[in-house]
């Protein structure tokens, strides 16, 4: 097993050398053909073939689920925003060097992390339904938040604990304070690190939110069965749905990506 | 490996023996009380299912009873899943174009169940409210032809009396003698809620679903209602199970 690296200025693709077998090649999102533009112009093709090829069933469920992609987007939005709050929070906890924080952070993130979801939200909506009173949107959002938040703070303690030492060390020596260090020099780095994996949790939790239909939101993959289950049309409103949730996913992902470029920018000759 | 083969092939003999009684596999969504539930053995129980017993008996098949989620359970009696559905399904014309139904076994109509501190007389003075039903049944349907109302489905009607109750939702439509299980004879709910009024929609009837063109079915599961109705069982069956209300 032997490893050469080129020179990361060098033009060309790094090779790793693994005894025998081909190299492996880097996953390309350059040029006219990737995987993501397959997919995008697979689902914007199909959707507009049975739209305009079979309008009867199609073109009516297209027009009956509007309201529901609407709620989907924003519980997806809400809950980003929120996860990662509650995900930058849980992070910096776990690596706290103050006891009780750490403990807090910890406990939160095994908690959540031992319930599943689903059950997160009945117990939300449902079982704190007797203490307070939540409005059912706003318990979606709270539990998938509260949920991806303990996923992302993982996330974002992988993320900072990647950054090499010598960058605190070399940030203290000049007078910076932990929290300046943490602003200025650490999570600026981090963020590289912690960006892919926390689009991979975006795209997670924006595909969850089809389970708040359980709590009666009307969100798309409600509307699509409240459409089925009436119609009895199953296969064209969950072929309409499942394309919908791609064409949404594919969107998402690709600003996930375009903020990686954005970010690594100046990394890359 | 021989001794297997000789057992398997009694087994298959025995099963292939023509006295055997023919089994129909009804599927039923049990979150429905008094009609259909799951007791406290974990057994699914109810009017309905111990009138389909009844009547399994009197036309000589045996009847088996799966458990399966309401939405939905129309397209696995399409893809053959199961026989029948036993679930108080209500006959309605645009469910008889894509199923068939036996003679009816029960007659229901739409009640509204509103908190017992509410003062609206019936639908018509819930405009601007929201009411809750379960997703894609007749109760659900009243609600969406109601003007101004805002509907909100459940995946079981169980959930939307808990909304109800939380005072989440301000009523609840469904079969009335779901209505008055909950309303009226169930421990938790019964001082909070109340039946506010039958909404003015018609008589409905429960029927048993099966797939459009299964006569065999059909028939046998027709003469075995038929047979309770005659006997009178049906009349023990509502005493037992819904009181003499109706």
């Amino acid at each position: 097993m032997t490893k050469q690296c080129n020179d990361p200025g060098e033009e060309g693709n790094t090779v790793i050398d693994v005894g025998e077998g081909a190299a492996i090649p880097k996953p390309s999102d350059k040029g006219l053909v990737s995987a993501w533009r397959i997919s995008f112009a697979g689902a914007l093709l199909t959707l507009g073939c049975l739209l305009y090829f079979k309008p009867d069933p199609y073109l009516k469920i297209f027009r009956f689920v509007p309201d529901g992609i609407l709620i989907t987007f924003q519980v997806t939005v809400y809950s980003i925003v929120l996860a990662l709050i509650f995900g930058l929070i849980t992070g910096l906890g776990r690596i706290s060097r103050n006891k009780y924080i750490n403990l807090i952070a910890s406990t939160y993130v095994e908690v959540v992390r031992g319930v599943p979801l689903l059950v997160q939200l009945f117990y939300i909506y449902y079982a704190l339904g007797r203490l307070v009173q939540v409005p059912d949107l706003l318990a979606a959002v709270i539990s998938m938040s509260v949920c991806y938040g303990a996923y992302m703070g993982e996330v974002f303690r992988a993320g900072i604990t990647a950054i090499p030492v010598g960058q605190t060390e070399a940030a203290r020596s000049l007078g910076f304070t932990r929290a300046q260090t943490m602003y200025y020099v650490v999570l600026p780095q981090a963020w590289r690190t912690i960006l892919p994996p926390v689009g991979n949790e975006f795209i997670a939790l924006l595909k969850d939110t089809s389970l708040v239909s359980i709590l009666g939101v009307a969100d798309l993959l409600r509307r699509g069965r409240e459409y089925a289950s009436e119609s009895f049309e199953y296969f064209e409103t969950f072929t309409m749905v499942a394309v919908i949730y791609l064409i949404i996913t594919l969107i998402l992902s690709k600003l996930v990506s375009i903020m990686e470029e954005r970010l690594s920018s100046h990394v890359k000759r | 490996m021989v001794k297997k083969f000789v057992l398997a092939l009694a087994l298959v003999a025995m099963t292939a023996s023509p006295s055997l009684a023919k089994t129909i596999v009804f599927a039923t969504d049990a979150t429905w009380p008094p009609m259909e539930f799951v007791n406290a053995d974990k057994q699914i129980t109810g009017y309905a299912i111990e009138y389909m017993k009844a009547a399994a008996k009197e036309a000589g098949f045996t009847a088996e009873f799966k458990a399966v989620a309401w939405d939905g359970i129309f397209a696995g009696l399409a893809s053959g899943k199961y026989n029948a559905i036993c679930s108080s399904v209500s006959i309605t014309p645009e469910r008889k174009k894509t199923m068939d139904f036996s003679i009816p076994y029960f007659k229901v109509r739409q009640a509204l169940v509103i908190p017992a501190k509410s003062t609206a007389k019936c639908i018509d003075d819930m405009k601007g409210k929201t009411l809750g039903a379960q997703i894609s049944t007749t109760g659900h349907f009243a609600i969406k032809k109601a003007e101004g109302v805002k509907d909100k489905s459940y995946d079981e009607v169980g959930l939307a009396f808990e909304d109800l109750y939380n005072g989440r939702i301000d009523g609840v439509v469904c079969d009335d003698p779901v209505a008055a299980q909950y309303a009226l004879q169930n421990e938790k709910y019964k001082g909070a809620l109340k039946i506010a009024c039958i909404i003015e929609a018609g008589d409905e009837y429960y029927g048993i679903a099966v797939k459009k063109g299964d006569k065999e079915d059909l028939d046998l599961i027709n003469k075995g209602i038929e047979a309770v109705k005659k006997k009178g069982i049906d009349k023990q069956l509502l005493a037992k199970w819904i009181g003499g209300g109706k």
